[in-house]
């Protein structure tokens, strides 16, 4: 049964490949463009593009939750397989960055670092397939930016918004707007480092194995036949390229990306403002159930 | 049929990965942590369970182990009791057995004076009877007349006494 | 005519594009630097290693992120700007 899952979980990335082969149309020479419309739903504000990158994000995630369904089939809690001590050392090891990074108050956040380590991660490593890699879209990341930014902003409102209102104007009040472009610019820094490390990496990528295809042209060349048109030096080469700009950039980039994540959400929460005013609310709320029920008794 | 440029920002596509990206965390912690939280927690209490267990069996035995202790000392006690009494006993019964065996011969030894003395007084007497009636014949004779008996009873009395006392 | 003004065009989204990234300069010698001050580190404390190559690693990625800011605009002058400017200087000649 589990390995229909795990089959399960390898055939969104050959169904996204499947769609490469017959929907895109191949390019030719050098063209760094962004991903290829499938088609476009119409709505308000310039329309919803149905592009590779969302595909494939969305193959990633369906990959991702058969591969969940993979690890968490049969579990058991003696005689534990190998899958199992994978699964539980991975969960363990969120857990762990969890707590080191963002403290106890914060444990329910593992699913959703795990999420976007796994999401970034596994959509940076689609180029090692030959597919668009839905990272370098700039759309998916923002989306993930604004959402880690709703998060941050979130936990800095919830001693009050006055609270919050009054951070801006922290050292000196006519500092306000330089404040409020920091607060901005951190979800748009976010967005664009991990787009841009992505994007440069497969720019560089493409240009360099352009560069081989007529470096080998014109070494080659001059041997008849179709031999002279094998473009030798792509063979091999770019891959040593593929990982460091695929491999490691994507899976640094990810960790980067929950890294930053943990941090900005765990540093702009104030903690302990936040546990004293929730002290005094339930000693208040304590107080006044005492004094209802010396009320009630001294009716009775 | 056409490309997007390199950047286009475009609100929709947005939200739409946002939107996906809560739901693959709704994913993972459904389908990732929760069962793996469970089975771990589960683990967790079996885990204490077994110990829990094994600490009470090992409680159980030790009481075991005490008691059997008690027994055996308790034993050992009894046995050297009994050991002792025995010796105590043997102890006893041997000094009454040498003090009746030494009044037995004491007992003994003084019957055998006294009998050593009755013959003694016996023979003193019948030698005496004897001289008496030897020294009455011979007197008898010698003298020639009959001797008043009551007259030199005394006299030959004396002498014997001398004469045994000698 | 217009053939020189889209000439002039390209020619200066590339020179942009290249004086961009001059901005390449910044994040390579303070990464340099912070690689350095992470070897010395590691030299004076070598049980510190992983957690000093973590923070370098994590440091330098923020380093980075000035010289991709520059990498996204040479991107856009290069492949975008080009022909955006094209398409508003045909529509302004009409």
């Amino acid at each position: 049964m589990s390995i229909v899952f795990l089959i399960l979980s390898v055939l969104p990335i050959i169904a996204g490949i499947l769609i490469k082969v017959l929907f895109v149309p191949a390019a030719d020479g050098i063209d760094i463009t962004g991903a290829h419309v499938f088609f476009t739903i119409d709505l308000p504000l310039g329309g919803l593009p149905i592009t590779e990158a969302q595909v494939n994000s969305w193959l990633v995630i369906l990959s991702i939750m058969f591969f969940c369904l993979f690890l968490t089939h049969g579990l058991k809690t003696k005689n534990i397989s190998n899958k199992q001590v994978i699964v539980e050392f991975l969960v363990e090891k969120v857990d762990g960055l969890i707590k080191a990074n963002m403290g106890e108050y914060f444990m329910g956040f593992a699913p959703f670092i795990a999420a976007i380590l796994s999401l970034s991660a596994l959509s940076s490593l689609m180029s090692l397939f030959g597919l668009f890699p839905p990272t370098s879209d700039i759309n998916i990341v923002g989306g993930w930016a604004i959402l880690v930014f709703i998060l941050i902003t979130y936990y800095k409102m919830k001693c009050g918004p006055l609270i919050y209102a009054k951070s801006f104007g922290d050292p000196v009040p006519f500092l306000a707007p330089l404040n409020i472009i920091s607060e901005v610019a951190t979800p748009i820094s976010m967005a664009f480092r991990h787009y841009g490390n992505v994007l440069s990496g497969s720019i560089i990528s493409m240009l360099i194995a352009v560069a081989l295809a007529n470096l080998s042209n014109l070494v080659f060349g001059w041997i008849p036949g179709f031999v002279g048109d094998i473009p030798f030096f792509r063979m091999g080469i770019p891959a040593v390229l593929s990982i460091y700009f695929d491999l490691f950039s994507g899976c640094l980039q990810a960790f980067i990306f929950a890294m930053l994540t943990m941090l900005y959400v765990a540093g702009g929460f104030p903690q302990d403002e936040y546990m004293r005013r929730k002290a005094a609310r339930k000693a208040a709320r304590e107080k006044a159930s005492a004094e209802s029920v010396a009320a009630d008794a001294a009716e009775a | 049929m056409n490309n997007l440029d390199i950047i286009s920002v475009n609100i929709w596509q947005i939200a739409l990965s946002l939107i996906n990206l809560v739901i693959l965390f709704l994913i993972l912690k459904k389908l990732l942590f929760k069962p793996v939280k469970k089975i771990i927690a589960e683990r967790e209490k079996e885990i204490m369970a077994e110990y829990d267990k094994a600490s009470a069996t090992n409680a159980e035995a030790e009481e075991l182990k005490a008691s059997w202790e008690e027994k055996m000392s308790g034993a050992q006690a009894r046995a050297d009791e009994i050991i002792q009494d025995a010796v105590d006993k043997a102890d006893r019964r041997n000094e009454v057995m040498l003090y009746e065996t030494r009044e037995k011969a004491e007992a003994i030894i003084k019957k055998a004076k006294a009998d050593a003395d009755r013959d003694l007084r016996d023979a003193q007497e019948s030698i005496r009877q004897e001289i008496i009636s030897v020294s009455t014949a011979l007197s008898e004779k010698i003298i020639g007349r009959e001797i008043n008996m009551d007259d030199h009873r005394d006299l030959i009395d004396s002498f014997i006494d001398n004469m045994g006392d000698e | 005519m217009l053939e020189l003004a889209i000439g002039i065009i390209l020619g200066g989204c590339a020179l942009g594009a290249g004086c961009a990234m001059i901005a390449g300069i910044g994040p390579g010698i303070g990464e340099g630097n912070a690689v350095a001050a992470a070897c010395e580190a590691i030299g004076r404390q070598p049980e510190c290693q992983s957690t000093v190559t973590t923070t370098m690693l994590m440091g330098c990625a923020v380093a980075e992120t000035t010289g991709l800011y520059a990498l996204v605009i040479a991107i856009l002058l290069l492949f975008v700007a080009p022909g955006r400017f094209v398409n508003i200087l045909i529509n302004a000649i009409g």
